[in-house]
């Protein structure tokens, strides 16, 4: 391989997430403190992880089931995670409105509220995709290039940029939808967010199997389009509402 | 929970592997059995490849051996020999043992001198076009072919192993006559090694590798992965590392190689040690010499892999077989003491640097000629003859061991020689032990260290003891293949016990009392072998590590280069494992204890100039023997070491042999290494780059339309 294939794994993986932080994030400097708070919490996540499994490290490769369980309670305790880092949004929202309200200044809108929680998001996917598969790709700007012998057709850095992108969907809108979900108290959103987390982290393991690649990635853009379709209907039925809302108002 | 940040941040990555492709088992050349750091990565996917490299080697008219061609590396897509087809690119072949010879000297003759001939050739044909030479015709047209082949090979493979020493009828990179500018008489042209291709003594413009065993593992697995899918977009390439020194510094001799300094003459330590220790002060000092030599380096294609267990590795254990022999003889102080009085002096001399021009002996006799130190117990003593013992471990046949003695002319001493030999042969009760008289029609005595005995002195008197009578019995002389499976330990048992026999007769001139008594520890011999001829345990082995602390496991048996300035007394770390160990041996072997207390070594020197320290390496505290053992350099004649460089001396028609002396060199390389790796395509690695910039583009686009979209909605409140 050369520079050329890095950097095109590069993009693959993270190109999209830097289409959105400089279309979006980038604009206003409370979201970039938000993506890199968020970004933080998720590696600190990581690395509790890591110290809780440490004892049973390394598992048996040819036995799935404790990957299931690790992945299993990575997902629990990063579920937890984003309910703690909603609840100290949802005060630094608080403080913000007051702040607001003192200044005589109006409160968050919808959009704000929307890109904060996309911020987030993104800050969780951007962090996930630069350690799995950023860190992995310094050998990929060498001349050599690396098959798995259980993914034979596509090459190792290939496969692991596609998951790379497909984890960093889930968990841009994951977070969206969890905000509001959470903000609303609808129980179908609270419950779906860890349901796809949980689905996304168990498709990998059909890569256990013989080219199982060839299935489970497919399958996890399967979950990453059905995150984003439910996510953007959300924020339109959002929109819709808002815009009703201020329609009566003004009547 | 007491662990540091970087090693819970190295776990998390371990978590972070696992869950891109839960389990990654791997087991290749049995070093990685799952990645878990980027490190693991790099080594699964660069492959470092065991083996041993044919490097390039300089004598005063030119170049052997092989080396990358520039100062890059070499890369190139690895392609079995039998799928070679109209190759567009340099290619890595992969040939067998078998098939070696064939392509080395068939397919690949090139070297510059080599281009030349084929010019001059073609005006040859030119010039005697009317003459209708048809065999220049073709070999000019097949030379042709084989040039546009070669120039599409960027490096060898060789893949072998002791199985093919059984396909083989044989396989000798030597020539017929090794060394025969060395020869005492002119029949030149006599074909000592019928198996003989002289491929070893040709310049090679491309690396050249033998494989390890897990060197071919590593190799085949590549290749094994030839039928899956993706191999249309991508290669298994090799990469050589083989930049040679005098490539980089354009030195292309020895001579320009030596004032540059990017190579070292070969050479070594050769040891000596007399048995009974010579007391300088007592008269027995001037008693002629019965002189027993055998040599501890041998050569192949193959740097290291050149175990010569025949020729001549057999020999050397076979003498000291003979010495530990002698040395354990009942009543062993009796039998010093019968030495001590007897009529000549037992002297035994392990050359090194044979191989490459006679590099020991030339330089014994030069040193006997210096009266330098390192042979001072020696100097005005007459060597009454010399007793060589050559290749003697394929004497077996039929059950009975054969061994023949070529000796060099007639004369008293020869006789005495040949008759202690026919002595101790008819002392064995088996009767499975003979010695024949080499075939008289042979021109001379075999190549072998004799010819530098004879050449300086044409009246030597010497017998060399081989396994041979008219040519080598060895099919793979010189070749990686001369390994332990190629001799059979019971013939070097009986060389053994036929040499220590022998040489008690000589030295004592008693034929009948002790005889009986002496008989060689055919473990210990076997012990020797598997020290000397393998890398499992090779010198790691206890017998060795009894007397040395090895830097290396495997012995190679390479004659190695002169690092520093030469010296009867060297810097041990500049002394070879073999030299160390022999030197060490001899020493305790052939040492009487004076009185009965041996004394400790301090700071690895004795207080009496008599004794010499030995075993300071493996113990903490040497000891001190009574012994005349001493180490003699092994370099060049031509050859000058002054402010710490090498210097070419002139010609001096006096040395016949520093005339033809070819002064061999080895050119200086950093790190020489080979691995194989799985490349893409560019066009691969380029819609890579395209897909990667499509996905980032159309993102962009995609959020400024979803962007736009909900400005627009919103404003329409």
């Amino acid at each position: 391989m050369t520079v050329a294939a890095g950097i095109g794994y590069a993009l693959l993986a993270l190109g999209p997430s830097l289409s959105l932080f400089v279309s979006v994030i980038s604009r206003k400097p409370f979201l970039i403190l938000t993506l890199l708070s968020s970004t933080l919490v998720w590696l600190v996540s990581l690395i509790i992880l890591s110290g809780l499994w440490r004892p049973f490290l390394p598992l048996k490769a040819n036995v799935w089931w404790p990957y299931a369980l690790l992945v299993l309670s990575s997902v629990c305790f990063q579920e937890a995670l984003r309910f703690l880092f909603w609840k100290l949004y949802m005060r630094l929202e608080d403080v913000l409105d007051s702040f607001a309200d003192r200044i005589s200044r109006p409160r968050l809108f919808l959009t704000d509220k929307l890109q904060i929680a996309l911020a987030g998001g993104l800050g969780h996917g951007v962090a996930h995709a630069v350690f799995f598969c950023l860190s992995l790709l310094t050998p990929a700007f060498g001349p050599a290039t690396f098959y798995v012998d259980r993914c034979s057709k596509v090459p190792f850095f290939l496969v692991s940029a596609i998951i790379a992108l497909a984890f960093v969907t889930i968990h841009t809108f994951s977070m969206v939808i969890a905000f509001e979900g959470y903000a609303k108290g609808n129980k179908v959103d609270q419950v779906i967010v860890p349901v796809i987390h949980l689905s996304a982290g168990m498709l990998t393991l059909v890569n256990f199997a013989s080219e199982g690649c060839v299935i489970g990635v497919p399958l996890l853009y399967l979950v990453a389009s059905l995150t984003l379709l439910h996510c953007g209907k959300m924020v339109w039925q959002r929109l819709i509402e808002s815009q009703n809302q201020s329609g009566s108002t003004l009547r | 929970m007491a662990m540091g940040l970087p090693r819970l941040v190295a776990v998390a990555f371990t978590l972070a592997l696992v869950s891109i492709f839960p389990p990654l088992p791997f087991s290749l050349a049995g070093e990685i059995t799952s990645i878990e750091s980027v490190p693991d990565l790099q080594k699964l996917m660069y492959v470092a490849v065991d083996g041993y490299p044919c490097v390039r080697l300089l004598n005063l008219s030119g170049e052997i051996g092989c080396s990358n061609p520039g100062l890059s590396k070499v890369v190139a897509p690895l392609i079995k020999l039998k799928d070679v087809k109209d190759l567009v690119e340099p290619h890595t072949v992969l040939v067998t043992a078998d098939e070696m010879e064939d392509f080395f000297t068939r397919h690949v003759p090139l070297c510059s001198w080599c281009l030349l001939n084929i010019s001059v050739n073609k005006v040859t044909f030119v010039v005697s076009a009317s003459g209708a030479n048809d065999v220049l015709f073709t070999r000019m047209i097949l030379v042709s072919n084989d040039l546009s082949f070669a120039s599409k090979i960027g490096g060898v493979l060789i893949e072998s192993g002791s199985s093919f020493q059984q396909k083989l009828k044989g396989l000798s990179p030597d020539k017929m006559f090794p060394q025969a500018e060395f020869s005492p008489y002119k029949n030149v042209e006599y074909k000592w090694n019928p198996m003989a291709s002289s491929i070893m003594w040709k310049a090679y413009n491309f690396p050249v590798y033998l494989l390890s065993e897990s060197g071919i593992t590593a190799v085949q697995k590549f290749l094994s992965k030839k039928d899956m899918k993706h191999k249309t977009y991508t290669s298994d390439v090799a990469e050589f590392n083989m930049v040679m020194e005098t490539t980089k510094a354009g030195t292309h001799n020895s001579k320009a190689c030596l004032q540059e300094g990017t190579c070292l003459p070969l050479g070594g330590y050769s040891v000596w040690s007399s048995l009974p220790p010579i007391n300088v002060s007592s008269s027995n000092n001037r008693k002629p010499i019965v002189l027993t030599v055998a040599s501890m380096d041998s050569a192949s294609f193959f740097r290291d892999k050149s175990f010569g267990a025949d020729s001549p590795i057999s020999g050397l254990v076979a003498l000291l077989g003979a010495v530990d022999a002698l040395s354990r003889v009942e009543g062993l102080s009796n039998l010093k003491k019968q030495l001590d009085v007897c009529i000549l002096q037992l002297v035994f001399l392990v050359l090194t640097g044979e191989t490459w021009g006679y590099l020991g002996s030339r330089r014994f006799l030069h040193e006997l000629d210096l009266h330098s130190d390192a042979v001072a117990d020696l100097s005005d003593t007459l060597i009454e003859t010399v007793l060589e013992i050559g290749s003697v471990g394929k004497g077996l046949s039929g059950g009975i061991n054969t061994f023949f003695a070529h000796k060099t002319r007639v004369s008293s001493a020869t006789n005495m020689t040949l008759d202690a030999l026919k002595i101790a042969q008819d002392s064995f009760a088996s009767k499975n032990i003979k010695i024949l008289s080499a075939d008289k029609t042979n021109p001379g005595i075999p190549p072998s260290s004799t010819m530098a005995f004879m050449k300086k002195n044409p009246q030597t008197s010497a017998v060399v003891l081989e396994d041979f009578d008219t040519k080598f019995v060895n099919k793979f002389y010189h070749s990686h293949l001369d390994d332990l499976s190629n001799i059979n330990s019971s013939s070097v048992v009986a060389a053994a016990s036929v040499l220590a026999r022998t040489l008690y007769i000589l030295a004592s001139d008693n034929k009948d009392s002790a005889l009986g008594s002496i008989h060689v520890n055919a473990s210990f011999v076997e012990e020797l072998l598997a020290c000397l001829l393998s890398c499992e345990p090779g010198l790691s082995c206890n017998l060795v590590k009894d007397y040395i602390s090895p830097t290396n496991t495997s012995p190679g048996n390479y004659a190695g280069v002169m690092s520093g300035e030469p010296s009867s007394n060297p810097y041990l770390g500049s002394v070879g494992d073999v030299s160390r160990f022999l030197w060490n041996f001899l020493a305790e072997k052939t040492s009487v204890q004076k009185g009965n207390t041996t004394s400790v070594c301090s700071k690895g020197s004795c207080s009496r100039t008599d004794q010499v320290c030995i075993k300071a390496e493996s113990n903490k505290e040497g000891t001190c023997v009574v012994s005349t053992t001493r180490y003699v350099p092994a370099y060049s004649t031509r050859l000058k070491y002054a402010d710490g460089a090498w210097t070419i001396l002139p010609q001096n028609r006096s040395d016949s042999m520093g005339m033809v002396d070819p002064v061999w060199t080895e050119s200086n390389w950093n790190t020489i290494g080979l691995q194989v790796y799985t490349v893409q395509h560019s066009a691969y690695d380029n819609a890579v780059l395209v897909a990667g910039i499509t996905v980032t583009t159309l993102a962009y686009i995609g959020i400024m339309v979803a962007k736009s979209f909900i400005t627009k909605a919103l404003k329409q409140d």
